[in-house]
């Protein structure tokens, strides 16, 4: 095993899918170009039909590209079948054989690698232990709870060691504690095995929470790649900042720009923030505040809003408050006891500058 | 790992069970010490008659059974490569058939010339009679006692209001029997007109006119109302009158003696019709192309012998011979005590599709009161 | 941008040949479908497209005597598949679903009809509901006249249903609990999850059982023989036209005929079951399957099930009665004569071939149709559908029909010219006492084809259960396409693989009309001796063979389930552990 091996680069890849039923076509992928480090954790994210699972599938060569070119430490594998392509999947139903018990899923990807029995033997007990399941080697899959089956599908695909780890949407069945707890497990084992790791999600906290680098897909193309915290702080697109957390999407006017900030009129405040574009004096932009950067105050120098909605959640409040005709949501965390305010009370709002970006319109 | 066994033990059963298959291979037959028959009489008969042939000559004989219109197809679709020498037993008319698409090939036996009734000579040697059927009627007597009539001794017997829906007879698109019946009531009505005026019951080469014809179509379609079922083949009916699912069947009087023998002997009687009857003859042909042609030539040489003729009464066989000099059964038809209308094969033959094709239109599909 | 957009066929075949098994065990089923089964009807095909056969379309097509029998067929056809299906569904759901006493009784009488010699289930109920029937007129005391629509649907009902009944099981005892558990959760009655959950998802398995049976109620020969009466279907015409006609033209042109409506109800079959997504099987397996308890759904459905367990039971034991008496209902004295007949007479060697060459049809059977079902369901391919109804073919074609194509296809060796090798023989002559293994390669094939289309149909319906992740999965951990097959899908479709093979063995037993062509002196077939007994009357002689054949089945069915294990791996595990 050489260490230098899993960098998959992704060249101009396209989808097109028959219509069901009539004589058109679907673009599920469209021209898609992505590089793969090796040992990176890279997550696809985006909403159900953005062609996140197809891009998946493309890589593990369940799927066959309709253009482009998909490249393993260098080498085209754009046509080369999916058993040959040395990386394992796991999916989103497990897909544990339910025939066989927990030792046989596990030895199942050796033996058809023709590994000799003794081997095997070693590498399944291995496994095993390592996702602690050493005492349910002879359970079948029915036998075991949600997490378990879940650990069976994660060894059984590690125990192979292939050049790229790929998930598809591997949590989403579990329940929120046991999707936590697993994150976190699958985080621990990539950083340590370090394998080359593509994951599928619709779960925005999922992706920030394992992710290297995530990759924000929309209607088949890339919105945006970037790190967890680059997506969530300077979100290229709209669609980008509000499907990565909550935000606030409030309108300002540029009075002056230059290089890489404007001064901008918000909430009743001018203030100077970041942008990447060159926006004009006098033009409409859009201001990203994401609600934890907002504050209430009462304090009848700031803009005052009316609070609609509150609705507390121990570790923080959330509160819905009218400004002009627009809603904002505005988050306190770790509020304390007692200082709660009430639906129908009227507040002065602000918001720290450092954490606001701006879009153009 | 049980399911890896099972591939490995279901190619080895396949080797397994196919090996002594294998290895049996093609035979030399230039010998001619093989001889293949095919053989549409009943199994027990053809079993009968390829043992008694094996010992008289030492040929290893060997058949397969099947009816006549099976045979023919069989014969038809292997012409090329036939794999029978000799097709013995059968409807004629299946033979005559056979002869007219040239599948056999002639041959003259030695006993050819003395066989009874003539037609049983055949035509040119192409195929030769080995035994003769009569047409009767097969009543079971419980059912009749039931019905409060007796058995029925004429045609005309067969149309009493008593017996609606209590007769069968196969349908004479699918049966020589049902054929012969048909054909039987064709000469009859022929007879009637050509003794009313001479000329109007047959043409000029002897053939019953279409007026004759006509005559039987309306007996058989007053007859229908008395019909239950057309059965397919030709000696089912016999076995509905056994098991009391009907009065009386047309069918063979071989065929209701051998069913008296089966078991059926208290409930079932055999009669015929007195206006006259018609007969079967049973044929045998070369093969054309055969490939053991010699040993074929002595079957059908000793097929026309008392001997071998008399074989069919062992198997309860009871169709009467063809070859004047073999003893006739006890339990077979006297041939004095029925009277024989005078068959027409050659002209039946002609009609045949004609007949079966408008009873199925006119007569099979009209409904029952 | 360039797009290969070269269409799916090549993209279909450029993903077939990054698997090179697949794309060999492609070409080598294409190739045995097409000279196994294609290429025989095709002969006969062609009869029906000379001068005379087109002469006999035309006069047939506007008879309105052929019409009312085209018409009779299809009527027939409808109301057996539906009929079928229906009795099938009833009792596997009785079986899987509720909580009843006796079940493996009726288990296994349900089983039983799978062996149906011919003429003796219609014998059999003749004498029992006939004119002269036993209970007809023994208790009733009515002559009822069975001979027509009603009898023959009865017949060929009981006759058919197991297949319906060994798929519907399958897929019952697979459908995953937590979509009743979901259903009844959300409040949903008994019933309600039954219309809206089950029955859908078991609609693959209702239209492949309805189109199973209705094929094989349209092509059969020896039930209307003996009691269709005055109601005529063409199957009996085709066998007629030959028999006695002997006409073989007519014969192939009314065979064309038959196909029609085989052809219609298996397009309909594939657009439903292409239209619904059913999967259960998922890998992510959960508990165990509710069943119903209560009285007044629980001991109606008991009664019907038993109601036709008993009727079979009685339908058979006319048969076994029937062995041992002198003539049955008419002289019932009891005799072993019949079986000395059957052990020591010349039909021994009869029953000895037919077991031997039966046994080897059934594996090849059984994996061909599990093969086929794999490629039809999970491989995107041009030509799927036809490559399934080209199986399908095996069985919608009138026996006697597929009989001559083999004389005429296979009665000569086949030899192609090459430019250099010279004359190859790539298939020699397979039919006749000098042929290969004494004819028995041929009579073999008849047994595979015949009996493949129900292990087909099994198979894809057990397939569209299960998710195709779960042999995804397979392929990611790199086992190749035929390892997923062997490793993976064989296994997880058990049930319909052991019912495929159990329905394979015991119509290799009981096919007649087919093989009548195709027996030599060195290979004789048992089903041949019992209409030769049925001939001559001799019922006794007739049912002593249907015995001994039943029991013969029922031991393969036992050493069936001690190899192949319905029990074991998937179906326990699917049952929940229990």
């Amino acid at each position: 095993m050489s260490a230098q091996r899993g960098s998959l680069v992704l060249e101009g890849i396209s989808k097109v899918f028959p219509q069901r039923g009539g004589h058109g076509e679907v673009t599920a992928v469209d021209a898609v170009s992505l590089t793969i480090q090796e040992g990176e954790f890279l997550t696809l994210l985006g909403p159900s039909g953005c062609g996140k699972t197809t891009t998946l599938r493309l890589i593990s060569g369940f799927e066959l590209p309709s253009a482009g070119r998909i490249l393993l430490d260098g080498r085209d594998i754009s046509y080369r079948p999916p058993n040959k392509r040395d990386m394992a999947m796991v999916f989103q139903s497990y897909a544990l054989f339910p025939h066989m018990n927990v030792y046989n899923n596990v030895a199942y990807g050796l033996r058809a690698h023709h590994i000799k029995r003794r081997d095997i033997k070693k590498r399944v007990v291995q496994a095993l232990e390592m996702m602690e399941l050493g005492n349910l080697a002879s359970r079948r899959p029915h036998e075991l709870s949600g997490g378990q089956q879940q650990r069976v599908a994660l060894a059984r695909s590690l125990v192979v060691e292939p050049s790229v780890m790929l998930f598809d949407e591997p949590l989403s069945n579990l329940d929120a504690k046991l999707r936590v707890q697993m994150r976190s497990e699958i985080h621990k084992l990539q950083r340590r095995l370090n394998i080359t790791s593509v994951y599928v999600t619709h779960d925005q906290v999922e992706a920030m929470a394992l992710s290297d680098r995530v990759v924000i897909m929309n209607g088949g193309r890339i919105e945006q790649i970037g790190t967890p915290e680059e997506i969530y702080r300077r979100p290229k697109s709209r669609f980008v900042a509000d499907f990565i957390g909550r935000a606030n999407f409030l309108e300002a006017k540029v009075e002056s720009a230059a290089g890489d900030s404007a001064v901008v009129n918000l909430l009743a405040q001018t203030v100077t923030l970041p942008i990447d574009f060159a926006p004009r004096v006098g033009d409409t932009v859009v201001a990203v505040i994401r609600p934890e950067a907002l504050k209430l105050q009462e304090n009848p120098d700031l803009k005052q809003v009316v609070i609609e909605q509150v609705m507390y959640l121990g570790s923080s409040v959330d509160y819905v408050v009218g400004v002009d005709d627009q809603r904002l949501i505005v988050v306190d965390p770790d509020p304390l006891f007692g200082n709660i305010y009430k639906e129908g009370q009227k507040l002065g709002i602000t918001f720290n500058p450092e954490t606001v970006y701006i879009l153009p319109k | 790992m049980k399911h890896k066994n099972l591939l490995v033990l279901v190619m080895l059963l396949v080797v397994m069970v196919a090996t002594p298959l294998m290895s049996q291979g093609p035979k030399a037959t230039a010998q001619e010490d093989t001889l293949t028959v095919l053989c549409t009489p009943q199994e027990d008969w053809c079993v009968a008659m390829t043992e008694a042939f094996e010992a008289e000559t030492g040929i290893d004989t060997s058949y397969v059974r099947l009816s006549s219109g099976e045979a023919l197809a069989r014969i038809r679709a292997t012409q090329d490569d036939p794999e029978f020498s000799v097709w013995w037993g059968g409807p004629a008319d299946a033979f005559i058939a056979a002869t007219e698409e040239g599948l056999l090939e002639p041959y003259e036996p030695e006993l050819g010339s003395i066989l009874e009734p003539e037609i049983a000579r055949g035509e040119g040697g192409y195929w030769h009679g080995v035994y003769l059927g009569v047409m009767g009627f097969c009543s079971n007597v419980e059912f009749l006692d039931e019905l409060g009539i007796e058995a029925p001794t004429s045609w005309d017997d067969l149309l009493a209001p008593e017996l609606k829906g209590n007769i069968a007879m196969a349908h004479p698109a699918t049966s020589g029997t049902a054929f012969t019946a048909f054909w039987t009531v064709v000469t009859l009505k022929a007879d009637e007109l050509e003794t009313a005026e001479a000329g109007k019951g047959y043409d000029e080469e002897g053939a019953p006119t279409d007026a004759a014809i006509d005559a039987a179509f309306e007996y058989f379609s007053d007859l229908h109302q008395n019909i239950l079922q057309y059965t397919r083949s030709g000696a089912a009916p016999g076995q509905m009158a056994g098991n009391g699912e009907i009065a009386v069947a047309i069918i063979f009087s071989h065929d209701c003696v051998k069913l008296q023998q089966e078991g059926f002997g208290e409930v079932l009687v055999n009669t015929f019709p007195e206006e006259g009857t018609g007969y079967e003859i049973g044929g045998m042909g070369l093969i054309k192309d055969a490939p053991e042609p010699e040993a074929a030539k002595m079957w059908i040489d000793w097929a026309l012998t008392p001997e071998a003729q008399a074989v069919a009464a062992t198997v309860n066989s009871l169709q009467l011979p063809t070859n004047p000099e073999t003893p006739v059964s006890e339990l077979s038809v006297k041939l004095d005590e029925v009277k024989l209308i005078n068959y027409n094969f050659m002209a039946a033959g002609a009609r045949r599709n004609d007949i079966a094709e408008r009873f199925d239109a006119d007569i099979a599909p009209q409904p029952t009161e | 941008m360039i797009r290969l957009n070269l269409g799916r066929p090549i993209m279909g075949f450029l993903r077939f040949f990054r698997d090179p098994v697949l794309v060999i065990s492609l070409l080598l089923i294409i190739a045995f479908v097409g000279v196994a089964i294609i290429a025989p009807i095709y002969k006969m095909v062609e009869e029906s497209r000379t001068e005379k056969g087109r002469e006999l379309f035309d006069r047939y097509l506007n008879s309105p005597v052929y019409r009312q029998i085209i018409r009779n067929t299809i009527q027939m056809g409808l109301i057996v598949g539906a009929l079928g299906t229906a009795l099938g569904f009833l009792m596997a759901y009785v079986q899987v679903k509720t909580s009843v006493p006796f079940k493996r009784f009726m288990h296994f009488m349900a089983l039983v009809p799978v062996i149906s010699p011919p003429f003796a289930v219609a014998t059999s109920v003749l004498l029992l509901f006939g004119r002269n029937g036993m209970i007809s007129k023994g208790i009733f005391e009515r002559r009822y006249d069975i001979y027509g629509l009603d009898g023959l649907s009865l017949v060929l009902t009981l006759s058919l249903f197991t297949v319906a009944y060994l798929n519907l099981k399958g897929m019952m005892q697979a459908l995953d609990p937590s979509l009743d558990e979901a259903a009844t959760n959300l409040g949903a009655s008994k019933f309600r999850i039954f219309r809206t959950v089950t029955l859908p998802m078991l609609l693959p398995g209702i239209a492949s059982s309805f189109l199973l049976i209705f094929v094989e109620a349209v092509a059969d020969l020896g039930n209307p023989l003996v009691l269709s009466g005055k109601y005529d279907v063409l199957a009996t015409r085709v066998y007629v036209a030959i028999v006695g006609l002997y006409n073989t033209t007519s014969a192939a042109v009314l065979s064309i005929i038959l196909l029609v409506p085989s052809l219609m109800v298996f397009i309909v079959q594939r657009y439903w079951v292409n239209r619904l997504s059913v999967i259960s099987i998922t890998g992510k397996p959960s508990g165990r399957p509710q069943q119903i308890t209560h009285p007044l759904v629980r001991w109606p459905l008991f009664g019907a099930a038993m109601f036709v367990a008993l009727l079979i039971v009685l339908i058979y034991a006319v048969i076994f009665v029937g062995s041992f008496v002198r003539v049955l209902n008419v002289d019932n004295s009891f005799t072993l004569d019949h079986f000395d007949f059957v052990i020591n007479g010349y039909g021994s060697e009869a029953m000895k071939d037919t077991t031997r060459l039966s046994a080897m049809a059934t594996p090849i059977a059984g994996i061909l149709g599990m093969l086929i079902a794999f490629i039809v369901v999970r491989k995107k391919f041009l030509g799927r559908g036809l490559l399934d109804f080209g199986t399908m073919l095996g069985i919608a074609v009138p026996g006697t029909i597929l009989g001559i194509g083999y004389l005429l296809m296979f009665n000569r060796p086949h030899t192609v010219d090459w430019p250099l090798l010279g004359t190859v023989e790539w298939m020699p002559k397979l039919t006749g006492s000098k042929a290969i293994g004494g004819g028995a390669l041929a009579i073999i094939l008849v047994y595979i084809i015949r009996s493949t289309p129900a292990a087909l149909r099994t198979g894809v319906s057990a397939l569209s259960q299960i998710d195709p992740v779960i042999e995804e999965a397979s392929v990611s951990l790199g086992a190749g396409s035929f390892a997923t097959f062997r490793r993976v899908t064989l296994p997880l479709i058990r049930p319909a693989f052991f019912s495929g093979l159990v329905y394979a063995f015991a119509r290799s037993m009981t096919t007649i009309s087919a093989i009548v062509f195709l027996t030599t002196p060195k290979t004789k077939i048992m089903t041949q001796q019992i209409l030769n007994e049925v001939e001559n009357g001799r019922y006794g002689n007739a049912f002593a063979y249907c015995v001994i054949l039943i029991l013969i089945v029922l031991t393969a069915i036992g050493i069936l389930a001690a190899v192949v294990g319905t029990r074991s791996g998937t179906e326990r595990t699917i049952e929940g552990g229990a």
